[in-house]
């Protein structure tokens, strides 16, 4: 049987998982934390413009089961709020335990505290992966969705130094590029000004600090707009983050609060004195960052080289997704790659050609142009989503945003892809 | 190739950040070794978030105290157990299996430092014990020291393989150790019966000529044995408790010699278990700053073994014997 190892549980190597184990294999994950998803504990907005034409594309693709979760745990649906239109938020205190479940049930073998650290060559394949407790992990085909978060050191050195995000670093260990490791060297994104990495663009405030007012219209609307005093009004701050679809002036203007089970507020950070000036949120605290009020993760700084397969250029058997295959934003972009990936782990392994996804479809487009951008000098400080910014317009020029479901599963099914990642290969 | 885990032993101690961060040199932190992204496989701790907060500098290093000798008994004609007065916190700080200082006569300069393993150390009352075996230039000026030596300290990798020795509980474990290296042996003990572990201590009097530690054991809580290992019954007698599938740890006190026959035959008869030794490399500075102590690893790694945890067997590999 097939053995595909799969670092790391955020969205993408969920995703990776279940596309793996539908093709035939046999599935080991490994999380350094306690828990999955990853950043995807923390974010939440799902089919917000772009995203949802991609989600349906991926829903018609076979890649159906973990879009069914987020729409299952989502608390809103169909909401609009700045230069973004019918989202739907997820509760991030519901959606972990789902994934989870669903995973186990697939029987997807799964260890949580397990932190990769090392790999054991053999040549150009790798023979293994060494567990923190120098445990040698063997396997047929590897993916790496570490992501490209952290550690400390780079959130320090990048950023404002360790903010207690959700990867919590000191408790489970630093992230790892597994890549690299294997020695092909890691690319990094940057930022406006050409330094490297970038902050995480928004952060969430416990609701139960919030007035009564705001809480109650987060719970019945999914979004509040309360506007920055004029005094504290700060639009540098947008060059700061990653998520340029969110780089508005309404947001330098504005404090936005979705609700997403906590409130999420869409700015990198905000110092808490200035945060409590502001009517209703005098008591608010932070739910992460922890130390939401000094600074955020810094990611980007940990992309592999790799084709349109998802395969890592260099290695003869590792393929990657997520932020790792990519200055990709986002739980859609994470579980679009992530499901390629997973799949195109047992055409490897069979020695058969790996799919790349057409152009056009959004999905596949995405994925071959943040794969050209990234060549480029300027493309570095660009992030890639469906959900705004460079791609959105792109999606749209080339007539890719369409929100018609049936269209979509048309289009699929004329290009003969529908339900390709159900098959099962071996 | 082989991976290789190497752990500065200082790491988060309050003499960390070092010298070495300073001089990109740090023997864990990538980012302080000048590479642009992390890659220091440690847990819990961040070295370069703690040099930034210290203004980009390292923290103070260790000093050099004078300690009033209380007692000093003679073990043989060329051996003397001394009993020195410390700090508490010092003493603290070397109530722990490793735990080593620099000593030297008080009107020699500070090449004559020569370090020495704390055998016990009592916190209340600020005291420690320390076994010297006389053996040339620097030790023979320490075997007609006054009333008082200057010592340079704490210092924590006398030991390789320490990690283990902290988490082995409720297991078989054996300690064997030989001459002068019965005195590193005893925090060891004290510390495995502390977990509960079945503790079996093989002793052998070396060329010292004397057991000079059973009086400093938990007889209750552990057995002892004396023999001669270079013996055949000796030998055998070791074998046999080598090859006790029971057997989860070893700890091997005493030259390079008897570290090498231990791990030769338990390569054979035991291989899962649990190594630890006493670290036998000559020893200057303690900062991993002189070079004293380094030693290439089969992977051409080069470590400075005053610092540096790294696994027993890949320090011998390539290691001049000491014994
Ligand atoms: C605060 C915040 C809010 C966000 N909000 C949204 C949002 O609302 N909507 C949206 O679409 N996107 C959002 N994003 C972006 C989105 O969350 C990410 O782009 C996406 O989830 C990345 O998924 P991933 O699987 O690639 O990486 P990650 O989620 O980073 O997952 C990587 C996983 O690998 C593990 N790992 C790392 N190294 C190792 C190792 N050596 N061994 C074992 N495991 C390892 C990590 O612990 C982690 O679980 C947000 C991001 C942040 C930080
Ligand atoms: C961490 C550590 C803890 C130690 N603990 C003790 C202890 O508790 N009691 C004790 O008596 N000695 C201990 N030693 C050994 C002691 O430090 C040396 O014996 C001493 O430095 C020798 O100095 P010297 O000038 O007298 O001898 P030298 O003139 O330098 O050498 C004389 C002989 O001793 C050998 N030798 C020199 N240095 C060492 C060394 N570091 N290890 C082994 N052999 C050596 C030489 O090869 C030579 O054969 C320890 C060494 C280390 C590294
Ligand atoms: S003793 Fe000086 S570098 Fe190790």
């Amino acid at each position: 049987m097939i053995r595909v190892v799969i670092i790391g549980g955020g969205w993408a190597g969920c995703a990776a998982a279940v596309a793996a184990k539908k093709a035939g294999a046999k599935v080991i994950l490994i999380e350094r934390t306690d828990m999955l998803l990853g950043l995807g504990n923390v974010g939440g907005i799902m089919r917000n413009n772009g995203r949802y034409t991609a989600a349906e594309e991926c829903i018609a693709l076979g890649a159906k089961e973990l879009f069914a979760i987020t729409d299952k745990a989502s608390r809103h649906v169909n909401i609009d709020f700045p230069g973004h239109k019918h989202a739907s938020l997820y509760d991030v205190t519901k959606v972990e335990p789902m994934v989870r479940i669903l995973l186990k049930e697939m029987g997807i073998e799964m260890h949580f505290i397990s932190r990769a650290i090392d790999v054991e060559m053999d040549g150009r394949t790798i023979k293994g992966i060494y567990l923190q407790n120098e445990e040698l992990l063997e396997g047929d085909i590897f993916i790496e969705t570490t992501g490209s978060t952290g550690p400390m050191g780079n959130c320090l050195k990048y950023g404002n130094g360790c903010s207690m995000c959700i990867l919590r670093c000191p408790s489970f260990g630093p992230r790892i590029s597994i890549s690299q490791k294997t020695g092909v060297a890691d690319i990094l994104g940057q930022r406006g000004d050409g330094s490297y990495g970038a902050f995480s663009g928004s952060c969430k405030l416990n609701k139960d600090s919030l007035s009564e007012e705001i809480r109650d219209a987060l719970n019945s609307k999914g979004v509040v707009v309360l506007p920055v005093p004029k005094e504290d009004i700060n639009s540098d701050k947008l060059s700061l983050k990653v998520c340029q679809q969110y780089a508005l002036k309404e947001y330098a203007e504005n404090i936005v609060l979705l609700d997403t089970g906590h409130a999420k507020l869409m700015t990198p950070f905000y110092p808490l004195e200035k945060l409590r000036k502001i009517k209703g949120l005098e008591f608010a605290r932070y739910e992460d960052p922890y130390a939401g009020g000094i600074g955020n993760s810094i990611r980007y700084l940990s992309t592999s080289p790799r084709d349109n397969g998802m395969k890592v250029k260099g290695v003869e058997n590792l393929l990657c997704a997520g932020e790792k295959s990519g200055l990709f934003v986002g739980h859609t972009e994470a579980i679009t790659t992530g499901s390629l990936a997973g799949h195109n782990a047992v055409r490897l392994a069979l020695g058969l050609h790996l799919l790349e996804l057409p152009r056009n479809l959004a999905v596949g487009d995405l994925i071959a142009f943040a794969n050209e951008r990234i060549q480029q000098k300027d493309g570095l400080k660009e992030r890639f989503t469906f959900a705004g910014s460079t791609y959105f317009k792109r999606m749209n020029e080339k007539g890719l945003y369409i929100l018609d479901k049936d269209k979509i599963a048309k289009k699929v099914r004329r290009i003969d892809l529908y339900g390709i990642f159900n098959e099962k290969i071996i | 190739m082989a991976r290789v885990k190497t752990v500065c032993v200082d790491a988060g101690s309050e003499f960390c950040p070092c010298y070495l961060a300073e001089l990109n040199e740090c023997i864990t932190c990538s980012h302080l070794q000048g590479k642009g992204f992390c890659d220091c496989g440690n847990i819990g701790i961040c070295i370069y978030q703690e040099y930034i907060w210290c203004g980009s500098k390292k923290k103070a290093t260790r000093g050099v105290f004078p300690a009033k000798i209380l007692e000093k008994h003679p073990l043989s004609k060329k051996a003397v157990l001394l009993k020195l007065k410390v700090s508490k916190k010092l003493a603290r700080q070397l109530n722990e299996p490793g735990a080593f200082v620099f000593l030297r006569e008080k009107h020699m300069p500070h090449y004559f430092d020569a370090p020495m393993s704390i055998m016990n150390s009592s916190e209340e009352g600020g005291v420690i014990l320390i076994a010297i075996q006389i053996r040339g230039i620097k030790t023979k000026t320490l075997k007609n020291v006054g009333n008082e030596v200057l010592l340079k300290g704490p210092y924590w990798n006398g030991i390789l393989g320490k990690a283990f020795l902290k988490q082995v509980a409720g297991e078989n474990c054996l300690v064997v150790a030989k001459g002068i290296s019965q005195a590193p042996a005893v925090l060891v003990v004290n510390k495995l019966i502390k977990n509960n572990n079945n503790v079996e201590i093989i002793l052998d009097k070396g060329n010292l000529g004397k057991i000079f530690v059973d009086g400093y054991l938990d007889r209750e809580r552990c057995s002892i044995v004396s023999l001669d290992l270079m013996s055949s019954s000796g030998r055998e007698y070791l074998e046999q408790k080598l090859s006790d599938r029971n057997l989860r740890l070893v700890f091997s006190a005493g030259p390079d010699k008897l570290h090498l026959e231990i791990l030769e035959k338990l390569a054979v008869l035991n291989p899962e278990v649990l190594l630890a030794v006493t670290n036998n490399t000559p020893m200057v500075c303690g900062e991993g700053v002189c070079g004293s102590c380094s030693v290439v690893l089969e992977n051409g790694l080069q470590i400075r073994a005053c610092k540096t945890q790294v696994d027993v067997r890949k320090a011998m590999e390539r290691r001049v014997l000491r014994d």
